[in-house]
């Protein structure tokens, strides 16, 4: 996976900046610290965190919670499918933490067009760590495949999941880990 | 039961971890080894299994004995891993090199099968290599030995309903039920809603769909009819006409997860804050790998105590984390964002009817339960149907004591 250091490009820098006040948020609401933003033209159009523990549901990853809210507002906007299809291909995803391989999938389902990510994902990552579905060959039945820069602010990324995890996950079930007691 | 008595043409087969390879063509993978003095197997192993225990090669015996033609015995032991490019000794440890030096140990590259037997004859063949040792299966998920008479015929009355649920459509689409094996509750179940257009059964239509699910059991390729079925076309959203409601990642699994988490929700509203969703990234200070084993029996234990409690209001304790414990039917095995959301949502056993060349994730063109690295593995079956189910008499017989909530 390519990798750049986070210091070269100051907007790359910003909008993963962005994306790591979500996972705050996310942290904040005692969710599992990712976040996400996604860019259009050069503007932020959505927003996303991580909301898994609140809705029950284990596919509520900030990804997909960031494409909801476009997908409501374009079509609310009446979009056809074939707009809406042409308007995720000019969208860039920055991303606290690489993609699992279910939102790698759906990324490129929607075609969209480029990815940024802090750290990597090694046991569920679908962009490069454990599959690679941002490359994929299945040009015959419509594959699309998008271009995927991982490492920005990764240090930042993984030092939000440290102060999740040290803290103890207060969400696991019951037989995990002991809680550590706050002072 | 005798309502049932078609379920003996049923056949579910297992979908292991691993590719399927025939018996005598198993891959292999290079290590060094030694002819060793008999009089010092059993320090040599004791030695090599401290320093460097063969950790992706459990099934792998670390001596193996051959008897010469004189009548005497000749033990070789395996030292470690060798490199794939035949590179000398600078790929051994350091402990190994002393050991080989302290003992005077010739040694030499040879080959020992990668994956652990499935079959005794698998494991015949593999020990023509090198000597590995054969357990035949004893996971905790049911199945995977094989189903008694009461399950298969539970398997075969879900399967119809997920078939009969994919027929309701006016396009053929995928379709999911999650299941409650240990009450055989239905969960979930929903159909793809990536070009929803709710329409009333048109009984020409079903018909015309039954003539193609014949078709696609007897063809492996799936034609253009079926690029409904989001899992086989995931990335043809755009070129269908537009509906009232849809959603590119609305298929069927992902609608039924959402489903079952609603339900969550509406059983269990107090608590919000008794679930954990760890599938993003685990610093490796808090979570060695080894605990991964200890994940899988909580699960099964988590699972146990649901049936315990049965009186009226469910009880807190009885609550589900996420689905474990639940099955899952689908009509076409999942492509890799479905079959993830499975993993994250913690579905023990995924049966599906057909494969799907284009884009599926359960052995087809991806294989998540082999994916070691994942912090959940479900089993996975694929359920071969008889011709007469997928006659119009045989599915359209909707079970009637399948309902919504409605125990069998």
């Amino acid at each position: 996976m390519a990798s750049c250091g986070g210091g070269e490009n100051p907007d790359i820098v910003a909008f993963m900046k962005l994306a790591l006040e979500q996972a705050k948020i996310a942290f904040d609401s005692l969710e599992v610290p990712v976040g996400c933003v996604i860019v259009m033209d050069g503007k932020v159009i959505s927003r996303g965190r991580n909301r898994t523990n609140e809705t029950r549901n284990a596919t509520r990853h900030a990804e997909m919670e960031a494409i909801d809210v476009l997908l409501d507002q374009w079509k609310e906007k009446k979009l056809s499918k074939a707009e809406v299809s042409k308007m995720f291909s000019k969208c860039y995803l920055y991303v606290t933490c690489e993609p699992c391989i279910m939102c790698a999938g759906a990324l490129s389902f929607l075609g969209i067009k480029e990815v940024y990510y802090g750290c990597a994902n090694d046991k569920f990552g679908g962009c490069g760590s454990i599959l690679s579905l941002h490359t994929t060959s299945c040009e015959e039945v419509g594959g699309k495949s998008y271009k995927c820069t991982g490492g920005i602010m990764a240090e930042e990324a993984v030092s939000l999941f440290r102060n999740f995890y040290e803290l103890g996950n207060p969400n696991a079930p019951k037989p995990h880990r002991q809680l550590v007691q706050q002072p | 039961m005798n309502k049932f008595k078609d379920h003996e043409s049923w056949e579910i087969i297992h979908i292991p971890d691993k590719p399927p390879f025939p018996p005598h063509q198993q891959p292999t993978v290079k290590v060094y080894a030694a002819v060793i003095d008999p009089k010092h197997a059993n320090t040599l192993v004791r030695k090599l299994n401290h320093i460097l225990p063969l950790e992706n090669l459990r099934h792998v015996k670390r001596v193996r004995k051959q008897q010469l033609d004189g009548g005497s015995t000749h033990l070789s032991v395996i030292l470690c891993l060798a490199g794939e490019d035949d590179s000398q000794l600078d790929v051994v440890p350091k402990e190994v090199v002393e050991l080989i030096d302290s003992y005077q140990l010739e040694t030499f590259i040879t080959k020992v099968c990668r994956y652990a037997p499935l079959s005794k004859e698998e494991w015949v063949e593999q020990c023509k290599i090198w000597p590995t040792s054969f357990h035949p299966p004893t996971y905790n998920i049911n199945g995977i030995t094989g189903f008694s008479e009461e399950e298969s015929h539970s398997v075969c009355t879900f399967m119809k309903l997920a078939l009969d649920l994919a027929k309701s459509e006016r396009q053929m689409v995928n379709a999911a039920v999650i299941v409650d094996p240990s009450t055989n509750e239905v969960i979930a179940r929903a159909c793809d809603q990536v070009y929803s257009c709710s329409s009333p059964i048109n009984h020409e239509v079903t018909k015309n769909h039954d003539n193609m699910l014949l078709n696609s059991s007897a063809t492996e390729e799936p034609n253009l009819l079926y690029d409904g079925v989001s899992c086989l076309y995931p990335w043809g959203w755009s070129n269908q006409k537009s509906c009232d409601s849809w959603h590119p990642l609305w298929h069927a699994a992902i609608v039924a997860i959402e489903d079952s988490a609603a339900r969550d929700r509406n059983l269990f509203p107090g608590s919000r804050h008794d679930l954990a969703e760890i599938d993003h990234v685990q610093p490796a200070l808090t979570y060695p790998s080894p605990k991964k084993q200890k994940t899988k029996s909580t699960d099964v234990n988590a699972y146990e105590e649901l049936g315990s409690h049965t009186n009226g209001c469910p009880p807190e304790s009885s609550r589900p984390y996420l689905c474990t414990g639940y099955d899952i039917y689908l009509i076409w095995e999942p492509c890799a964002m479905c079959a993830m959301a499975l993993v994250h949502q913690r579905i023990k056993r995924i049966f599906y009817a057909f494969p799907n060349p284009n884009a599926g994730a359960l052995g087809s063109v991806h294989r998540l339960q082999g994916e070691k690295s994942l912090n959940h593995h479900y089993a996975v079956f694929n359920v071969l149907l008889p011709q007469e189910s997928l006659n119009r008499g045989g599915v359209t017989e909707k079970p009637s004591n399948v309902a919504h909530g409605v125990s069998l």
